[in-house]
């Protein structure tokens, strides 16, 4: 069902746009993916994110970033100049990196260091980095400027370009009110990081998905009115 | 415009605001801290009686004047013979009862069991038995001491007064000993000296105030003790060891020094025991040694707190002839710290003091006869019983009178035994009923040689106990009854200070913000993403007060709010990057101060693993210990040497290359030179030897002369004729904020345990990236940057190991260089020690100024000279003060109506009343950084202006 369409600009930036409806069906597929990714782990492994962090963490973001990459792959940047496998490719660099910088700031914001806790920082940080990165590499490459004007200072134009930032922004605020009820000592085993955490941006980034649905919606009803 | 205050009125409104506001606090504490006992007076004769009986005393006064005479008539009325005329207490002060009894049925460890054999096997032959004596928080030597001889758990402000220790004139067992004409000898701890002056026949007392030193003194207390044995002019002996808690304060429980001092306390207690109680050649009577601990401490070594390792104190009664078989029941009994005073009154046939709550420790009383045991507990109760009818209306007694269960005259009364049921007061009376009813049946069948009288006596016994536990529970938890119309008014005033502070607040910023001439402002003025995120943490904290395991984890709140800080300002710089300007050096430098800021953060954060659940996570300075002294040695040198280098550096930076700056650097590094000194020489001897002492003194007053003489002589020195009047002035504070921060700086370098130097260079680091940030037009808002600061001075407090709980203050230190006992300065070193971070960071704001100052002074201000002084400094000098003053505000206010709100919570006094009283040493240390920001500034400005009207006037002449 997909229904984004094809469309060629003559303008500078070239790319391939996206309806509204497209934009559904992308979220539905990799929420859906997510949803297969825990059935996954729940029933082939019968582990879960609370008895084993790390294997559920590493499943997650294995079955996630293909689809991911795939989806958004299609959208990329001056297509007629940019293979689609360059996109899969320079998607892959965005991974590393992306994890890089999100277990950055998770430990600069207390993350534990410890060698106990060194694989689960490393898989979620993949994770956040597929929620976060991977997308905005796959569509937009190196484009600095872009990647400065739309996350910076937070002025995406078109539907893709909200696609790539409010999900990510939701992941990350979401993983950061996740780590709240860590200090709290009701002795709950999803206290532990990065259980939380992860459950928190899991919950932004679908919540940062339907809040940018709902802000296609409106401004598509505005269009129609004008 | 009206809105517009001038820089007086300003001044006005806020120390008004201030002057309420300590005002409220102080009625507040009053209010709500207990500090008066409930009753007054003396227990006499009349404690004998029943408590409905009128309680005019028996015989005539003159003889209770008379020591012996009084000894007898007690004896006569208590009915309770007396086995035992003489008694050693051994303090050992801090010595968990885990120690030597072991914990949860376990026995104890290996090591401690192996250092104390005589001990063990006096507990193995039932010759001993032993308590776990819970001991009620605050865990500090005084107020345990007061609580086991005066039996009335104390108010919790008598911490604040452990440092001055004043003598107990509540009703207490030595007053009592005393009044029989008891003689008392007293060695050791001084504390003693102190709550009992004049009582002692003969003392020695040692000062607990070399804490470094774990050896000398307990040789002095021992010394005594052959002389004392030997002879028998004495009818109580005191023995106060310190040694214990010492070595717990330098090394923790599992210090080397532990098993060598245990087995010297058992050393002690066999000497003891084999001269005093088991020689019999001299005539002295039978003895009764009792061994106590005040307190218990933490893995550590601290205690303060409530933590079961620290309340854990112990109680062992040796020489009670109880038919003890096994090492189990000797060892695995539970009692209450405060149980020590009635059951000594009662084993030693005085009356029990009156504002005990404690109950008689069960296992004591074998040795008497059935109706002994009977009377001594319905002494016992009886006093509980005055004491409960002193909060209970009398109405609530009804048809009770003077020996009426005697007699079994009782109105209204009918005299069955009855399930207790109903609110607790009335439960209360309904037990004691019962218990007195069954004591009367056994009494009158005691009489009549029924064969039913073991069974009463057990079911009189039990009614009492439960009686006893029930009132001693109930007592305890009334001790905190609070008067609500100080509390109203402590509330109301610090509610309207608060206010008073925010307006004063919000009408500067509105005149900062708003007014189109200033050149900050830009009209369109919205909070942004920093104010927002300022507002919020506010909130968050203020919400998080109110729940107990936030409040012993607040470093937690705090690093995580302060590095999400940084990522703002990183996001922040990032937004505003421009590509075509390229990688220049400023945004490099931008984007080094910021990740530095997030470095040094972290590093703080993972120093010290606070609070009070996850204390034994792993951290940087578990690990550096770990791998061996020489790293935190290296560490110690190496922030010695940074921190002068760069603070000399900042010194030098405003170019204002005078002799006087030259001469504060050369006494800088002089202080850093003797500070590196004593930290190599005296630093692991422990010693407090005199060089030491001298060195350090000398350290404080080349601090002290260089950090005034800065303040004082550079605004006069600074005289350059091609500057702006405003960077003169930016100058000379830039100047004197370096000095002011390498001072503190360097004192704390000397003041901190060793393993803190790290902390204290990062926070120093910090500073300087902080201010290089605001320097370099980070765009944020100058609000935004204090409060910054503020925040950030308390993530660096707790990033020093400090916590919310008392046990964390580092009481060792605050005795470094201070050669005779002084309470106010050992208590000013303490209160400097532990706000080390948010002293430096209100200190570092008079560099801030400065800096600012310096950054501005090209633009548009300096031009106008019209601007009168008074609205330069308002401009200037209004945030710096008016920020943490209102930050703190909120937070004392907040935490105020939320300790009220709490004030029936388990935690009350373990988690959030501690955690006030930090509160308000925070409050303390804002109060003193922002009036000498405020004096620092203030002083400038006018020294300044007057130089350049001299010089103009000099200049037109």
């Amino acid at each position: 069902m997909k229904e984004a369409k094809e469309k060629k600009n003559p303008e500078i930036s070239v790319s391939i746009t996206i309806s509204t409806w497209g934009a559904f069906a992308v979220y539905v597929i990799t929420g859906l993916f997510l949803i297969f990714g825990f059935h996954v782990v729940r029933n082939k492994y019968s582990v879960d994110l609370i008895s084993d962090p790390t294997l559920t963490l590493r499943l997650l973001w294995i079955i996630e970033f293909p689809i991911v990459v795939i989806i958004y792959s299609l959208f990329r940047r001056n297509p007629e100049k940019c293979s689609y496998f360059r996109a899969v490719g320079r998607s892959l660099v965005g991974l590393i990196a992306g994890a890089l910088i999100n277990a950055l700031g998770a430990v600069s914001l207390g993350a534990p260091i410890g060698m106990q806790s060194l694989s689960k920082t490393i898989h979620w940080s993949f994770l956040m980095s597929v929620f976060t990165v991977v997308p905005a590499t796959a569509v937009l490459g190196a484009s600095w400027i872009d990647w400065h004007r739309i996350f910076a200072s937070l002025k995406p134009i078109g539907i893709i370009e909200h696609m790539l930032l409010v999900p990510a922004y939701g992941a990350i605020i979401g993983g950061w009110f996740g780590a709240w009820p860590m200090p709290l000592d009701w002795e709950r085993p999803w206290q532990e990081w990065p259980i939380c955490v992860c459950y928190g941006a899991i919950g932004g980034y679908i919540g940062g998905q339907m809040v940018s649905l709902l802000t296609f919606l409106s401004e598509h009803k505005n269009l129609k009115l004008a | 415009m009206t809105t517009a205050m001038t820089c007086t009125r300003l001044t006005i409104f806020t120390v008004a605001g201030i002057f309420l506001q300590i005002l409220g606090l102080s009625f507040f504490v009053f209010g709500f801290f207990p500090v008066k006992p409930t009753l007054s007076g003396v227990s006499g004769s009349e404690s004998y009686r029943d408590p409905f009986c009128d309680s005019s005393p028996i015989s005539n006064e003159s003889d209770l004047h008379h020591p012996e005479k009084l000894k007898l008539l007690y004896q006569e009325l208590s009915g309770i013979s007396s086995k035992y005329d003489r008694l050693i207490l051994m303090v050992i002060d801090g010595l968990p009862a885990e120690f030597v009894l072991g914990k949860d049925g376990k026995p104890p460890w290996k090591v401690w069991k192996e250092s104390m054999p005589y001990t063990q096997s006096l507990l193995a032959n039932g010759d001993a038995i032993g308590y776990h004596a819970k001991a009620a928080p605050p865990t500090v030597t005084m107020p345990r001491l007061k609580a086991m001889v005066s039996g009335a758990i104390g108010g919790f402000l008598d911490v604040a007064f452990n440092f001055n220790t004043q003598a107990l004139l509540d009703d207490n067992l030595l007053g009592q000993f005393f009044r029989i004409g008891w003689k008392m000898v007293m060695l050791g701890d001084e504390t003693w000296l102190k709550l009992f002056p004049g009582l002692f026949m003969r003392h020695d007392g040692v000062s607990s105030f070399f804490v470094k030193d774990t050896v000398q003194v307990d040789r002095n207390v021992s010394r005594h003790l052959p002389d004392e044995l030997n002879s028998d002019d004495w009818n109580l002996l005191i023995l106060h060891y310190l040694g214990l808690d010492h070595v717990g304060h330098t090394g923790g429980r599992n210090s080397p020094l532990m098993p060598a001092k245990l087995k010297e306390m058992d050393d002690i207690v066999r000497t003891m025991h084999l001269r005093a109680m088991m020689d019999r050649s001299h005539d002295q009577g039978q003895t009764l040694l009792i061994i106590v601990s005040d307190h218990g401490m933490t893995e550590n070594g601290n205690h303060g707190g409530s933590s079961y390792e620290e309340t854990d104190s112990l109680m062992l009664f040796i020489g009670l002839n109880s038919n003890i078989s096994d090492y189990a029941s000797a060892t695995n009994n539970v009692a209450f710290q405060v149980d020590l005073a009635p059951t000594l009154a009662l084993l030693f046939g005085v009356p029990i003091p009156k504002n005990n709550v404690g109950v008689l420790v069960p296992g004591t009383l074998s040795s008497l006869r059935d109706f002994e045991q009977l009377r001594a507990l319905e002494l016992n109760s009886w006093q509980l019983l005055r004491l409960m009818q002193a909060q209970i209306q009398s109405s609530s007694f009804p048809g009770f009178s003077c020996n009426c269960f005697l007699d079994g005259t009782c109105e209204g009364i009918d005299l069955d035994i009855s399930e207790c049921s109903g609110d607790k007061e009335k439960q209360l009376i309904c037990l004691f009923r019962n218990a007195a009813v069954l004591h009367g049946i056994w009494k009158s069948k005691k009489s009549t040689e029924s064969s039913s009288a073991m069974e009463d006596f057990s079911r009189a016994l039990d009614a009492y106990n439960t009686f006893l536990k029930t009132a001693s529970e109930w007592l305890a938890s009334k001790t905190t009854e609070k008067p609500v119309l100080l509390l109203g008014l402590g509330v109301s005033a610090m509610l309207i200070s608060c206010f008073i502070c925010a307006t004063v607040f919000l009408s500067l910023f509105k005149e900062v913000y708003h007014e189109p001439k200033d050149q900050v402002c830009s009209l369109s003025y919205l909070l942004n993403l920093e104010e927002m995120f300022i507002f919020a943490l506010l909130l968050i904290l203020v919400i998080s007060m109110g729940s107990s395991s936030m409040v012993e984890e607040e470093h937690y709140i705090w690093h995580f709010m302060v590095s999400t800080f940084y990522l703002l300002l990183l996001f922040k710089t990032a937004k505003s990057f421009n590509f075509s300007e390229g990688m220049n050096i400023l945004r490099d430098f931008k984007f080094g101060s910021i990740f530095s800021l997030l470095i040094s953060g972290r590093l703080l954060r993972g120093w010290h693993q606070g609070g009070v659940n996850w204390t034994y996570l792993p951290d940087i300075s578990k690990w550096l210990q770990q791998v061996g002294s020489g790293y935190v040695k290296w560490i110690q040198l190496i922030s010695n040497f940074l921190v002068i280098v760069l603070g000399l550096y900042t010194l030098f930076r405003t170019g204002l290359n005078r002799k006087s700056v030259r001469i504060l650097a050369f006494g800088f590094s002089a202080c850093g030179f003797l500070i590196l000194l004593h930290a190599g020489r005296y630093q692991d001897e422990m010693s407090t030897d005199f060089g030491a002492t001298v060195t350090v003194k000398v350290i404080y007053y080349l601090l002290s002369i260089s950090a005034i003489g800065a303040s004082l002589v550079l605004p006069w020195s600074a005289l350059n004729k091609d500057k702006s009047f405003l960077a003169e002035v930016g100058d000379c504070l830039y100047s004197i904020g370096s000095a002011y921060i390498l001072c503190w700086c360097l004192l704390q370098l000397l003041l901190q345990q060793p393993i803190n130097s790290g902390p204290i260079l990062l926070l120093f680091l910090q500073i300087l990236a902080i201010l290089c940030l605001s320097s370099n037009d980070l765009q944020v808002n100058e609000w935004v940057e204090i409060a910054a600061l503020y925040y950030m001075g308390m993530a660096g407090h707790f990033a020093l190991g400090n916590s919310n709980t008392l046990a964390t203050i580092d009481v060792a230190g605050a005795f470094i260089g201070i050669s005779s006992h002084s309470t106010i300065l050992s208590g000013i070193l303490m209160f400097m020690i532990t706000y080390a971070s948010p002293m430096l960071f209100l200190l570092s704001l008079v560099m801030y100024i400065g800096a600012k100052l310096r950054n501005h002074s090209h633009s548009t201000i300096s031009t106008h000279p019209e601007t009168s002084l008074g609205q330069i400094l308002k401009l200037k000098l209004g945030f710096p003060c008016l920020v943490p003053l209102c930050i703190n505000s909120i937070l004392l206010t907040a935490y105020t109506v939320v300790l009220l709100l709490m004030r029936n919570h388990l935690f009350v006094w373990s988690v959030f009343s501690p955690k006030y009283l930090y509160v308000c040493a925070t409050t303390l240390c804002t109060y003193i950084g922002v009036c000498i920001v405020a004096a620092t500034v203030t002083y400038t400005f006018s020294v300044t202006t007057f130089l350049r009207s001299n010089r103009t006037r000099h200049n037109n002449s």
